[in-house]
């Protein structure tokens, strides 16, 4: 395919030249396999690979409340902007911790989308696509597992936690399906072993046994598609120990904060670390359609201390020059505060937000009105948004798949990343 | 213009599959297909594959024709039967048995709505449909025929289709071109086609034969049913490219046009006429004028240009892995064949026998082509020119039945678990990419390794196969016999043979060491494909 990040072809472009640099003396390498598969590569490739840690607000979050706030005015709610960082940006006093880190973030102030409910707008910020269009447009995951993904590792290359996405791997097929965690982190359905691991050995090999005679006289692609996946469901059970936190989660529990979705956050960054290319976790309670603040302040107090806690250690970590963090939901909220103290659908102006990967922090994009009821300047689109993200991973927007017989590209015609937020 | 280049076209192809059927004479299309592969092959300078050997065929022919593969008994019976003619014999049992037209019952649900078909709730459960379908495959409705109820929906049970549509007559129209035509309308539903003929405006004049369409529903749960109506007023309305489309602008509305053809001939509908909405409970109206009878008629016309060889590449494309124009949906008027003329061959002698789906069936598995081995060095999964058979996996239908003939399930009288056939939709459902290719999957595999429903068909039970090994007095190496007949329908060879004998007897409970054997030859590749 023609993706903008080949992950392989990156290694071995840099690999070779690596490789140059290390021979310098004058010898010539002529083993170019050995070459590819020598520590430092993998070292390297491990390095540069880039993720995507994406926060879904699950039912849409009010963005008049949390990073375009309208203080004093009708549409403002009780809220009060706080500082940040940076001089000029203020976000809402219950995000604190964040605001400590807005020099990392982009903020996205001028949304504008086309899908005002729940299943349509979760779909469409999940692919991009309406969900009208009935071509099986696949999730973001599923596109950055395949573009950045690690076709050798033992882990899933799609994993999500809570509430999150409903289109799944569409068109790029079942190699690219999203391995679903529950609340608390809990494995999916499959992932535990009726028999003792001495059985399963015996069993395996001789499953291998078969296949490998199988394999010598039958050379067609789909059995050798059959024995890998066999192959990593295997390995995934041998490296499910990564999903276990258990052992480091009470010395990080009360930064992160002692709910889901810190647990899940700190899960995310311990995947990121073991080479998992997509996380998504979801937040529930967004859709807060009345208590809209008695809502938002209970989700916050939830967020901002996971939220926060997964910047500061992937920074620490070296991983977020590498890892887009992302947090987003399907909607944003009303403006008009209705008669239920409640903040309704809205997709006329609203807030989504970017950081790592190379995202250039510390800066907002975009405006609204004075009351937040429309994008006053640079309104961005699903699309656009889709192609900043991917653009900043090193996926080419405009990369090309079939579905039967029509081209299909990862981002609709006319998207258009936002340049200022590249570095 | 372009309409005219079209149709010069399709007319020269005709000639040439004329000549290659009169050359035929009196010989069946089995035979004339398996020249005109053999000359492909020629010229292209091809290798085929040998003759598949009689265990590889017996298991592939039944999984085509039945949905699932023989039983050890039924494995032995035909391997010792020296009648020179047996394959023939077995190709017209299958055709007779009562589980042909359950097969290709699922065969076309697929085809009609796919795993997850729009319409929700409504559609997702289509048992009745389903039941409707088998029923025209039992008693060998001619295609045409078929086609022509389910376009017409007035039997009960045949309604379903159209509810994946309710008021959306642009998607109808999608689907409909598409599967029973073999042309990719779609594009031009917001443009003209970019390499095609067709435009906007004749996408919107096949859309107005189901814009007066109307789905009723009525009675709920197991007692719902669906009955499709038709109002005698309604336009499809066409506001040009998508692209420049405004908001508010409501479009001219567009006279129902035959694809590629002429105008729909229509009276004016009366001055006096007054449009009664159609309600569920109420006794079914027709309309003043019927456009969907039109549509029905001349979709199944034998002299339609599009139906016969849709059909044909279809049936072919069942047997063969790919269509004789590929992919099977897409005959545009570019495409060639990698064996020119035959697909016409096919279509007319299709239609020559009066759209007789079983004669249809069996003379495709009858041909020298449908038997050849599919092993060998290559790894395309259905070759281009046919020089090999295609590998294809076996459906969640098919897969859920064969394991049960496999592990002798199917004789204990049990019920399987009720969430059993859900959780074999959803891990095998869709088992391929948006191209058709076969993706293997991580839950697919985390569900045969650790799956409670599958190990509960294996363990020994009363009247399964773990339980007939087990009480067995024959010696092991008969019973890893019987152990290979049962999964993989063949003899074990003997390097097999001593390897399992050696696992059945090493140390530990022979139950167990049974179960994990059972387990390995249901997991192999060898067993998740019919090839």
């Amino acid at each position: 395919m023609l993706g903008g990040c080949r992950p392989v072809e990156h290694l071995s472009r840099r690999a070779l030249l690596k490789g140059t640099l290390l021979t310098a003396g004058g010898l010539v390498l002529p083993n170019w396999g050995a070459l590819f598969h020598s520590q430092t590569i993998a070292a390297e490739n491990q390095k540069r690979r880039k993720h995507c840690i994406l926060l879904w607000m699950n039912g849409g979050a009010s963005q008049l409340d949390t990073f375009d706030m309208k203080p004093g005015r009708p549409t403002g709610g009780p809220f009060r902007p706080g500082a940040t960082k940076i001089p000029g940006i203020q976000i809402c006093e219950y995000l604190p911790r964040v605001a400590q880190h807005v020099d990392k973030l982009a903020i996205i102030r001028s949304m504008r989308t086309q899908s005002p409910d729940h299943p349509d707008g979760i779909y469409h910020m999940h692919t991009c696509y309406k969900i009208s269009e009935r071509v099986p447009h696949p999730e973001i995951g599923a596109m950055i597992a395949k573009y950045c993904g690690d076709p050798n590792s033992d882990l899933p290359g799609f994993v999500r936690i809570g509430p999150t996405g409903n289109a799944g791997a569409g068109y790029l097929g079942p190699r690219y399906e999203p391995f679903s965690l529950g609340r608390e982190v809990r494995l999916p359905y499959f992932t535990q072993s009726y028999l003792s691991p001495e059985a399963e050995a015996r069993r395996n090999d001789l499953l291998r046994f078969m296949e490998e005679r199988f394999a010598q006289t039958h050379a067609a692609e789909p059995f050798a598609s059959h024995r890998e996946a066999k192959e990593r469901s295997w390995r995934l059970v041998r490296a499910k120990h990564v999903f276990d936190i258990s052992r480091d989660w009470p010395k990080v529990r009360d930064r992160y904060g002692d709910t889901d979705f810190g647990r899940a956050c700190f899960l995310a960054l311990k995947l990121v670390e073991a080479g998992v290319p997509f996380v998504e976790i979801g937040q529930d309670n967004y859709d807060s359609h009345a208590d809209n603040f008695v809502c938002h302040k209970a989700n916050m107090h939830v967020l901002d201390p996971a939220w926060a806690s997964l910047l500061e250690d992937l920074n620490a970590r070296g991983l977020l020059q590498d890892t887009l963090v992302v947090w987003m939901g399907e909607v944003g909220r009303t403006p008009t505060i209705n008669n239920r103290a409640g903040r309704d659908h809205f997709i006329r102006g609203w807030t989504v937000v970017l950081a790592g990967a190379g995202i250039k922090g510390g800066q907002v994009y975009g405006t609204t009105d004075p009351d937040g009821k429309d994008v006053k300047e640079n309104p961005v689109s699903e699309g656009d948004l889709f192609a900043t993200i991917y653009t900043a991973l090193g996926i080419n927007p405009r990369v090309k798949h079939y579905v039967g017989t029509r081209p299909i590209w990862a981002t609709p015609e006319g998207s258009q990343p936002i340049r200022e937020l590249l570095s | 213009m372009a309409q005219r280049t079209y149709v010069v076209v399709l007319a020269s192809v005709w000639l040439v599959a004329i000549s290659l059927g009169s050359a035929a004479g009196e010989t069946r299309l089995r035979d004339v297909i398996d020249r005109s592969l053999a000359e492909t092959w020629r010229r292209e300078n091809i290798q085929s594959a040998p003759l598949a050997d009689d265990a590889t065929f017996l298991r592939r022919v039944y999984l085509d024709l039945v949905g699932t593969i023989p039983s050890a008994e039924e494995v032995q019976v035909f391997l010792r039967d020296y009648d020179p003619d047996k394959r023939a014999k077995w190709i017209d049992r299958l055709l007779a048995d009562p589980r042909y037209a359950q097969h290709q019952a699922n065969v076309w649900d697929v085809i009609l709505f796919g795993r997850n078909p729009p319409g929700g709730d409504a559609t997702r459960k289509r048992d009745g449909f389903k039941r409707w379908l088998a029923g025209k495959f039992a008693t060998n409705t001619r295609y045409d025929a078929l086609v022509r109820s389910i376009l017409l929906a007035e039997e009960e049970g045949s309604e379903l289709f159209y509810v994946q549509f309710r008021n959306q007559p642009e998607e109808a129209t999608v689907a409909v071109s598409r599967i029973f035509l073999g042309t990719q309308l779609q594009c031009a539903r917001c443009h003209d086609h970019p390499f095609e003929d067709w435009t906007q405006r004749d996408f919107y004049g096949m859309a107005g034969f189901f814009v007066r369409l109307v789905v009723l529903e009525e009675g709920s749960g197991n007692a719902r049913r669906f009955r499709i109506a038709e109002k005698s007023s309604g336009e499809v309305l066409f506001s040009g490219n998508a692209k420049d489309q405004v908001p508010g602008r409501k479009g001219e509305p567009v006279k129902p046009k035959f694809l590629l053809g002429p105008e729909l001939n229509e009276p004016p509908l009366p001055n006096d006429h007054k449009e009664t909405e159609p309600k569920p409970g109420q006794p079914l109206r027709k309309p003043f004028f019927s456009r969907k009878e039109k549509i029905a008629q001349w979709i199944t016309a034998s002299d339609n240009p599009f139906f016969a060889r849709a059909a044909a590449n279809r049936f072919w494309g069942q047997f063969f892995g790919r269509g004789l124009v590929h992919p099977v949906d897409d005959l545009g008027s570019n495409k060639s064949s990698a064996v020119p003329g035959l697909l016409d061959t096919v279509a007319q002698e299709f239609v020559a026998h009066g759209f007789d789906v079983k004669w249809l069936i069996r003379e495709l598995v009858s041909t020298r082509a449908y038997q050849l081995a599919s092993s060998g060095p290559v790894s395309e999964a259905s070759p281009r020119f046919y020089e090999r058979a295609r590998v294809r996996p076996l459906s969640a239908e098919e897969l859920l039945a064969a394991i049960q003939v496999a592990t002798g399930f199917d004789r204990t009288g049990e019920k399987l678990p009720g969430d059993t056939q859900e959780y074999f939709l959803r891990y095998f459902g869709e088992p391929t990419n948006g191209q058709g290719e076969f993706q293997g999957s991580l839950s697919e595999h985390l569900f045969l390794n650790n799956s409670g429903n599958l190990r509960q068909m294996i363990q020994p039970r009363k009247g399964n196969l773990a339980q007939r090994l087990l009480i067995m007095h024959e010696p092991w190496d008969k019973r890893v016999e019987l152990l290979f007949l049962s999964v993989l329908s063949r003899y074990p060879s003997e390097a097999e043979r001593s390897r399992f004998v050696q696992h059945l007897t090493s140390p530990g409970r022979p139950e167990a060491l049974l179960e994990e054997a059972i387990w390995v030859l249901l997991n192999t590749a060898e067993f998740r494909f019919n090839h």
